[in-house]
């Protein structure tokens, strides 16, 4: 099925890359508008406490204040990314009556500039009365615990279970069985950008938000109901975006306030959040709780696996939901469970929402997966790599109730990885206070549970062709780092045979893109709106092939094809007609009307979870200092599937930056909270790894062909910035004995776990 | 957080820059700003008057004697320190310690008489100089005087330096024949981080003998602190691996951490054993070099 590609699978510099490196990005804080006022934010001092009474006045008469609100100025309207049930939806973009984490937003000021507005924020005068808080899943569902929301007595907000097989039976009949409590620890997407939004309304009453976010779409919506008003009434622009790692996928208070403050002064407004904003009160990545308990044969085989996990949510659902769905499903990827049971909880706690971040719910359930497979494959006396080979899932395997896995090279990739790192001769003669360990992931390639509740298609591409063989793409997309626009402009430019030059973006402006596109998550975009681009590619080259045959008066058996700017038959090359006369043909057979189609997908018949699934392993070799108890990773080797590789550069982009991400996630970061408050609110403190603490890697890339992606592909984004922690655990646990449950892996614990 | 809004000087002499001090006293100095316009903007500090070293011509001299050893001038740079060839020659671990500080970015713009001045218990530059000995060049309104670097830390963000005075250089004696020194520290985030503990020495030797040293260990207590009796236990005897273990041992009973953000009290003390005794034997090795 594989192609021969011009354009897919070369390392083609990225859209933005010129933008960026030389500084002429423009931002959302790069935006200056004519009158422009500067918002900021009160945010809640206590993790829990009601609000009596809000004073903004002296704020209000400071000079050079133009607005001051409150939840109680606002329509008092709940939002939520899960529309389809409103019962999740507990949030509204200022507090009312309650505020339930540090940093819980209360009241926003707009001022002719910030220093003004933020020295407004000191005059607002809040009467609070302090409620207890909880900080930790255990306190919260204990009988009697303080409730942060009335609706939901118990703070669990959401339970998800999965049941197929006999659990108890597959248990009974193993020949060894093994249970484990791990205890995963929140992070921070971090992103370099820190959020910022910047609304205009006309004369009209109609709002732009120009905004940084993932989910141009999901704002649109949200942010009209939030206010009010009708979607097509909020138009929602994504300037460029540094980055967003999920924590940028809703709708947030500043772009509310920003939209809101600019309806009541008829005045621009931008909000653009601190770093100490973001780490203080940011969404972050779910803390879980994961007893895991796994079966065997004695030969290796699975048998059955009992999951129950249980989600630090914060103090409101964000995107939690999806992370308990979705840590469910992960825990029955990448092997064969004939037996499953999964119970998720997720439960609200006094601290920052948790809500996606790369991977969602796959780094903690999959932490869990994999460092128990390196336990028992200890226990049981097989290789690590042999146990995983025996377990793989393979192409075909069926999901119950998820999918049929219609492409998967991941037993190629654990091949591979063993070959390339030395695996056999480093696992079983190992130089002293050195290790190697592996870790392996499945991830999925978009969403298919519309939880949204859109009735649009999940993602639309508009493609317009010209006589000067130019081609415009638009489309909703969200390119926030991770390069869609570029591998959107190859997909279009191979099926239509230009050049990456011959195609100019325009994404993810809500008023001028076609509707819709559900955002850049749940590496969703290469497969979901690569399929669209392509749907609208064909029906143009459908156009242009009829025009061009009844030009060269074809027979009817011949074949088109579209390749170096010529349209021509496939059996006769020599006959064909350059990309824009062939264009100019189509349009005057057809009244002059200009050449324009648009492409759609949504996946069907493909289960609830997702169309297509990507598998990889990596190994990491570390070096562990016996008496510092410091781990130095000297080395990681990936092999991973995530079908046609599209891009080469922006793949191995992707893979750098998740061995960042789960190196950190490994060793170096966390939040430091003391009765909800969060004390490393900056990068000194907040340690994220940089470019120097980031190792060597080698990658190779296990193509298979993916029948539902767009020219085989399927995803790369998030599934790799799973295996990193596992893997390094893994090491570390050769190197020192200490096997590691409870992330971050600290100098301190493995001093205390070593074994000598 | 707001930056204050506040004025801003740059005199051209020291003189100058002290008359500035004395007219406004609520005035601080600024060498690379990487310490005082972040606890500016983050700390809460709101000040009406920066007086910039940066102008005067001169202070940023870093000079070299065969006899009188180094001067490091108050406004070089960390990055100039970690790359000065006499010192990399000379005082290999001070060029070490510049090198660690932060990152490329702040090492081009701060400099060690900030470090030592913004007087922070982790502050990377002082457990080396304190271990050789260095002292400080202050000037004031009452004129000029020399005081030993290890009676100028009072506490953290405290010194021995009187109202309007300034940090002139720090000047570094040359090391004595068959001297080494070293400085290890930790942090949680690869080499270039905040220190969560350090620990400094310098050791004469005489044959195997200890002649002297200086021990100093950073981030533990409210000032880089000496461990006067874990030098004892090595002062003067033969310097064996078996002593200097129970050297490391005894500067962790010195030591006083606290645990904060960046690593837990207990962590610290273990460190101050196991990095007391990493600097003994690297500076035996290379006083026996
Ligand atoms: C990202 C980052 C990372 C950092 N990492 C480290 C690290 O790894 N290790 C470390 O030790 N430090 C670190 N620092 C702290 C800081 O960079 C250093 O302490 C630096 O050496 C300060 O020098 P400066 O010239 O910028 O000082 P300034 O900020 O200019 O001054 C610091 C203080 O000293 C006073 N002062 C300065 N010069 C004089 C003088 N001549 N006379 C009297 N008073 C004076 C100032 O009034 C101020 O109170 C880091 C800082 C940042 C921002």
């Amino acid at each position: 099925m594989k192609k021969d590609f011009s354009i897919v699978g070369k390392s083609v510099p990225r859209n933005d890359g010129k933008a960026k490196a030389t500084g002429t990005a423009t931002y959302t804080d790069d935006i200056k508008l004519p009158g422009m006022l500067h918002g900021k934010i009160l945010r809640s001092p206590f993790p829990h406490a009601r609000i009596l009474n809000i004073d903004t006045s002296r704020a209000a008469s400071l000079p050079g204040v133009k607005c001051v609100i409150t939840g109680e100025d606002t329509p008092k309207i709940k939002y939520g990314n899960w529309r389809l049930f409103p019962d999740t939806q507990d949030e509204y973009p200022l507090a009312i009556d309650k505020v339930r984490f540090i940093g819980d937003e209360v009241a926003a000021v707009a001022a002719v500039d910030a220093d003004t507005a933020e020295e407004a924020l000191e005059l607002i005068k809040v009467d609070y009365e302090e409620l207890p808080g909880i900080f930790d899943i255990d306190s919260a569902i204990k009988e009697g615990a303080p409730v942060l929301h009335d609706y939901c007595p118990g703070n669990i907000s959401v339970n998800r279970k999965i049941h197929y097989g006999d659990i108890e039976k597959a248990f009974a009949e193993s020949d060894y069985v093994r249970e484990d409590v791990f205890n995963v620890h929140a992070v921070s997407p971090a992103y370099l950008e820190p959020c910022a939004a910047v609304a205009q309304c006309d004369l009209d009453g109609r709002i732009t938000l120009w905004t940084s976010t993932q989910v141009p779409y999901i704002v649109q919506c949200l942010l009209a109901s939030t206010m009010g008003m009708r979607e097509n009434d909020v138009r929602v622009i994504k300037p460029f975006v540094g980055g967003g790692f999920g924590g940028k996928m809703e709708l947030r208070t500043w772009e509310f306030c920003a939209a809101f403050i600019a309806k009541k002064t008829g005045r621009p407004v931008k909000f653009t959040m601190t770093r100490e904003e973001e780490f203080l009160a940011g969404r972050r990545r779910h803390a879980m709780k994961l007893y895991s308990k796994v079966g065997f044969k004695k030969d290796g085989t699975l048998t059955g696996k009992d999951l129950r996990i249980y989600l630090d949510g914060g103090g409101y659902n964000a995107m939690g939901p999806t992370a308990t769905f979705l840590c469910g499903t992960f825990g029955a990827m990448l092997y064969r469970y004939p037996n499953y049971r999964f119970w998720g909880q997720h439960v609200y706690t006094n601290k920052p929402p948790a809500s996606a971040m790369r991977g969602f719910g796959a780094p903690q359930s999959l932490f869990a997966t994999e460092s128990q497979m390196n336990i028992a494959a200890e226990e049981l006396g097989i290789d690590p790599i042999e146990l995983r080979i025996k377990n793989a899932q393979v192409t075909g395997d069926e999901i119950p109730d998820v999918a049929t896995i219609s492409s998967c090279g991941f037993i190629e990739a654990l091949q591979k990885a063993a070959e390339m790192s030395g695996w056999k001769e480093k696992r079983y003669s190992p130089k002293p206070g050195q290790g190697i360990g592996i870790g392996c992931y499945s991830f999925i390639s978009g969403g298919v549970f519309n939880w949204f509740n859109t009735q649009f298609p999940f993602s639309a591409a508009e493609v317009r062709v010209f006589d000067d063989g130019t081609a415009h793409l638009l489309t909703m997309a969200a390119d926030i780092g991770q390069g869609c626009d570029t591998v959107l402009k190859q997909i279009l430019a191979e099926e239509l045979g230009l050049k990456m030059e011959d195609i100019r973006i325009t994404s993810a402006d809500t008023s001028t893109t076609p509707q819709a596109d559900l955002g850049a998550w749940g590496s969703r975009l290469t497969m979901m709106n690569g399929n669209a681009v392509l749907d609208a590619a064909k029906k143009i080259k459908a156009q242009l092939f009829g025009a061009v045959s009844a030009r060269q008066n074809l027979n009817v058996i011949h074949e088109l094809g579209c390749k170096d700017g010529m349209v021509f038959p496939k059996s006769r090359p020599d006959r064909g007609i350059p990309f824009g006369e062939a264009v100019a043909m189509a349009q005057k057979a057809n009244r002059g009307e200009p050449l324009v189609e648009r492409g759609y997908y949504t996946p069907r018949d493909k289960g609830l979870v997702t169309p297509a699934f990507s598998f990889g392993a990596q190994i990491s070799e570390v070096e562990v200092d016996k008496d510092t108890g410091v781990v130095r990773v000297k080395k990681f080797w990936t092999a991973h599937d995530c079908g046609t590789v599209i891009n080469q550069m922006a793949v191995e982009g992707q893979l750098e930056g998740s061995i960042q991400m789960g190196l950190g996630y490994a060793l170096s970061e966390q939040f430091v909270m003391e009765d909800g408050k969060t004390l490393n609110t900056n990068f000194l403190d907040y340690k994220m790894p940089n470019a120097m603490d980031v190792p060597p890697s080698e990658v190779a890339h296990i193509e298979t062909y993916e029948p539902e992606g767009p020219m085989g592909a399927k995803e790369a984004g998030e599934g790799l910035a799973i295996p990193t922690a596992p893997a390094i655990a893994d090491a570390v646990h050769h190197a020192t004995g200490y096997r590691c449950k409870d992330l971050p892996i600290t100098p301190e614990k493995i001093l205390a776990g070593k074994k000598d | 957080m707001r930056l204050s809004h506040f004025d801003y000087y740059a005199p051209t002499t020291v003189a100058d820059a002290i008359s500035l001090l004395q007219s406004k006293p609520d005035a601080h100095v600024m060498a690379g700003g990487t310490d005082l316009l972040i606890k500016m903007r983050h700390a809460g500090l709101k000040l009406k008057t920066i007086i910039s070293l940066k102008s005067i011509s001169g202070l940023n001299t870093i000079a070299f004697d065969e006899t009188k050893g180094l001067t490091i001038g108050a406004t070089a740079l960390l990055a100039d320190v970690a790359i000065h060839p006499d010192i990399l020659k000379y005082y290999p671990t001070v060029a070490q310690a510049a090198r660690g500080t932060a990152n490329v970015q702040v090492r081009n713009m701060g400099t060690v008489i900030g470090n030592l001045c913004n007087a922070s218990p982790a502050a990377d530059n002082a457990p080396t100089l304190l271990a050789m000995g260095a002292e400080v060049h202050i000037q004031g309104p009452s004129g000029k005087r020399t005081v030993p670097l290890d009676q100028f830390f009072k506490g953290p963000g405290m010194t021995a330096l009187e109202p309007a005075e300034i940090v002139t250089a720090v000047h570094v004696p040359r090391l004595t024949p068959h001297s080494g020194t070293a400085y290890i520290s930790l942090s949680a985030r690869g080499q270039l981080d905040c220190s969560a503990v350090g620990v400094a020495t310098m050791v004469t030797l005489k044959e195997k003998v200890c002649e002297d040293t200086r021990i100093f260990v950073g981030a533990c207590g409210p000032t880089p602190i000496r461990v006067p009796k874990a030098e004892t236990i090595v002062r003067g005897k033969e310097l064996t691996d078996d002593l200097i273990d129970q050297a490391g041992v005894q500067a962790s009973a010195e030591a006083t951490p606290i645990t904060d953000v960046r690593a837990s009290a207990d962590y610290r003390e273990k460190m101050v054993a196991v990095l007391t005794r990493r600097v003994l034997s690297q500076a035996r090795k290379r006083a026996s070099e």
